[in-house]
């Protein structure tokens, strides 16, 4: 065993292994700054649940829907769309080396989906009615709306939750070697529903970031030409797509970057390719839809729609541009911000039809109040609150093999009076314990 | 071990095509796309031609509905400006800019024939009766995601802003007066006899037989409702353009029908998204043998424990 951990390459930065994020304390300014919004938030909610939606928010009738919907649940689930599109990616049309970016996609979209659906609970003005969902003849199975609460709440809290069961399983594993034959017959039983649980993990999403699209379809001319087609189901998935890739990817390189880990180019530059290509066809199909349908016209209109509009197109495009020059160059920096730049189009387009383009009236104003914008931070702080504390407490971001080792080293010579780490019990790594000695 | 990519198209081919081709083809026939005009159904005709704007329809419906009168302009009397959550019911005044034209005109739920508001609504809390065919908002089932607000194209259905408990206000034809042998509160009042009360077929034959004694008095010469969005049970006859009064040219297609043709298709019966489903089992169950078989192999190379 331990010539395994000296035969490694050093300078290797092939993604072997996930390994939790060691050496660096849990609580710091940032996590108590998110913590401290994360309480603003919940003292808010609890205001909103007495007051109502009116006294918080900037919502009126004319926009009925504010940023807890259209932008925590529309654009932050999008971004959380990695267990989906990378899943695919991976499993579906086996890109094999992206299974080292798996656990980070599954994580990012537990988060994302888990604070959205949250905020969708707090936004809502009934909530006590959601019990209907556990009734499905009470279902009115052709609204888009339907679609989307059902399917995202069984989404998040099946399939999402037991993909993300691996590496809680394997820190009790490695935690205590008398729970490990019980994980194990956790583990064999689980792999036999794994099949059922990924293909539900694909479908759902699908389904339902496809609905979100459809949501604005019934809103016919109140939304701006330039982003209401028929094809909005699909140009809301596909932008899901190429966001999580980006989300789940960034947001790896930026861990990397932060707690100072080796990138492994292949990887990344597999991603960076199937962004690229994610991008254009979406461009291609959102370009030839306005041009089919001929609202080009309005997109040289001298409006805040056009500019919206060319913000969002050009971003994207900067952003694939740069993806793909950094697969020549193998520039980490333009990789980055590609991801960045066309992420964020990409939340400037789910953001558009139903706010920034949406024009019920012409005298129609919205725009978020200060509790609003608050609360919906805290959720987002929420969010990566869980991912810091997640990350540096299970196997979640992809390292090097020699990371694991170093862990190891790290916590048996610098930091011994840490007894136990949940992965290194008195400074062992993975192998089993020795047996106590009888009589001694 | 790995399933090749031809094998993955051909075997997805193999199962979808046949049955993708029976749920579209057999869709056809199953979602009729043809809106049935329920049976007894009732509404109401609006001549703004002689309508006065004496507002006594927005007094007598909020006595009729048991609601308080909206005062919150002035603090003093009962003037909304627009729909809201205490006003089911507003005779709102449109001016042409060059002043050659004014209109007054009644707004109030349309009732329409393919409701948009209960075609979003998740849990069939906006409910359109088969036989009345009155749209009436069921408290119990509302979960107040405010979906009918953005969905209706005459922008009816108002949110309660305020308070723990908000309820989403919108005409419902005084179902209740109604059961009791009444009209609604706002044709019970009507001085000039503008809004009547009847079962739609005799008030269409009513504002056909206006146009036809009064031909180019009415805009277009047509019955606003008879055809719009699908058909609505509140029909509307103007001498302005109807879009000035807030009824926007829609279409003889309701907007349900128009924009959720493919959403309704392709989840009929649950068929394609079955399919998928076990498609991706399959592909998946293939796919998971090969990454446990590599996932092991590392096991053995590093000697530590595999992570799938």
């Amino acid at each position: 065993m331990s010539s395994a951990a000296t035969n490694v390459t050093r300078d290797s930065n092939r993604w072997e292994r996930a390994v939790p994020v060691y050496g660096f304390p849990v609580v710091n300014g940032f996590f108590i700054s998110l913590s401290v919004l994360v309480l603003i938030a919940l003292v808010l909610t609890a205001y909103r649940e007495l007051a109502g939606l009116g006294p918080v928010s900037g919502m009126n009738d004319a926009y009925g829907w504010g940023i807890w919907k259209t932008f925590n649940v529309m654009v932050m689930t999008a971004l959380g769309s990695g267990a989906f599109a990378v899943g695919i990616a991976a499993w579906v049309f086996r890109r094999k080396r992206l299974h080292a970016l798996m656990r980070m996609a599954l994580l990012t979209s537990f988060l994302a989906y888990a604070c959205g659906l949250l905020l969708l609970g707090i936004d809502a003005g009934r909530p006590w009615n959601f019990y209907w969902i556990v009734f499905p003849w009470k279902w009115n199975m052709h609204s888009p709306l339907a679609e989307v609460a059902i399917c995202m709440s069984i989404y998040a809290m099946i399939p999402l939750a037991v993909e993300n069961i691996p590496p809680v399983l394997e820190r009790l594993w490695y935690f205590d070697s008398r729970l490990r034959p019980g994980v194990e017959k956790i583990e064999k039983r689980l792999h036999y529903f794994y099949p059922y649980i990924i293909a539900a993990a694909y479908l759902l999403p699908g389904m339902h970031q496809s609905s979100l699209g459809a949501l604005m379809l019934l809103a016919g001319e109140r939304v701006h030409p330039l982003w209401q087609t028929p094809w909005l189901p699909l140009l809301y998935l596909g932008a899901a797509t190429f966001m999580s890739f980006g989300c789940v990817a960034g947001t790896t390189m930026l861990c990397c970057l932060v707690w100072k880990r080796g990138m492994d180019m292949e990887v990344l530059d597999e991603a960076a390719q199937i962004t690229a290509w994610l991008i254009y066809g979406w461009l291609g199909l959102r370009f030839l839809d306005i041009m089919f349908r001929g609202a080009l016209g309005t997109a040289f209109h001298f409006d805040r729609f056009a500019g919206v509009f060319w913000i969002e197109v050009l971003s994207i495009s900067v952003g694939a541009w740069l993806l793909q020059q950094s697969l020549k160059t193998h520039d980490k920096r333009a990789m980055f911000l590609g991801y960045v730049l066309s992420s964020a189009g990409g939340m400037i387009y789910r953001f558009s039809p139903t706010t920034l383009a949406f024009r019920p009236n012409p005298e129609a104003l919205y725009f978020p109040a200060t509790i609003e914008i608050l609360v919906s931070l805290g959720f987002i702080s929420l969010g990566v609150v869980g991912f810091l504390l997640a990350v540096k407490r299970f196997a979640i971001l992809p390292a090097p093999l020699h990371e694991w080792h170093d862990m190891a080293s790290y916590f048996r010579f610098r930091r011994p009076y840490i007894r136990w780490t949940g992965y290194f019990k008195f400074g062992y790594f993975g192998e089993d314990e020795p047996k106590p000695t009888s009589g001694d | 071990m790995a399933i090749t990519r031809r094998e993955l198209i051909t075997g997805i081919a193999k199962a979808g095509v046949p049955a993708a081709v029976a749920v579209t083809a057999g869709s056809q026939t199953l979602q009729a796309e043809t809106i049935p005009v329920p049976s007894a159904a009732v509404g109401l005709l609006y001549d703004a031609t002689i309508c006065i704007g004496c507002k006594a329809c927005v007094s007598a419906c909020a006595e009729a509905n048991d609601t308080l009168p909206d005062t919150r302009v002035d603090q003093l009397h009962q003037a909304p400006t627009d729909l809201n959550d205490l006003t089911r019911n507003v005779i709102k005044l449109y001016k042409a800019e060059d002043g050659s034209a004014f209109s007054f005109v009644k707004r109030q739920c349309m009732q329409c024939l393919d409701p948009a508001c209960a075609a979003g609504c998740p849990f069939q809390a906006l409910h359109k009766d088969p036989e009345s065919g009155i749209v009436t908002w069921t408290a119990d089932k509302c979960i107040g995601c405010r979906y009918c607000t953005i969905t209706c194209p005459y922008h009816i259905p108002r949110f309660q802003w305020q308070g723990y408990n908000p309820r989403v206000t919108k005409c419902e034809l005084c179902s209740s007066r109604l059961e009791k042998g009444l009209k609604p509160g706002c044709t019970s009042v009507c001085p000039t006899g503008a809004v009547i009360f009847g079962p739609r077929p005799v008030l269409l034959l009513e504002a056909k037989k206006r146009i036809q004694a009064n031909p180019g008095r009415y805009y277009q010469n047509r019955v606003y409702g008879e055809t719009d969005n699908g058909g609505t049970q509140a029909l509307y006859l103007s001498h302005v353009p109807f879009e000035k009064l807030g009824l926007p040219e829609l279409g003889p297609e309701s907007v349900p029908a128009k924009t959720l043709r493919w959403q309704r298709r392709l989840y009929q019966y649950f068929a394609l998204p079955a399919l998928l489903y076990a498609g991706l089992v399959q592909v998946i169950r293939k796919n998971l043998t090969g990454h446990e078989h590599d996932a092991l192999e590392r096991e053995k190379e590093t000697g530590l424990r595999a992570q799938l």
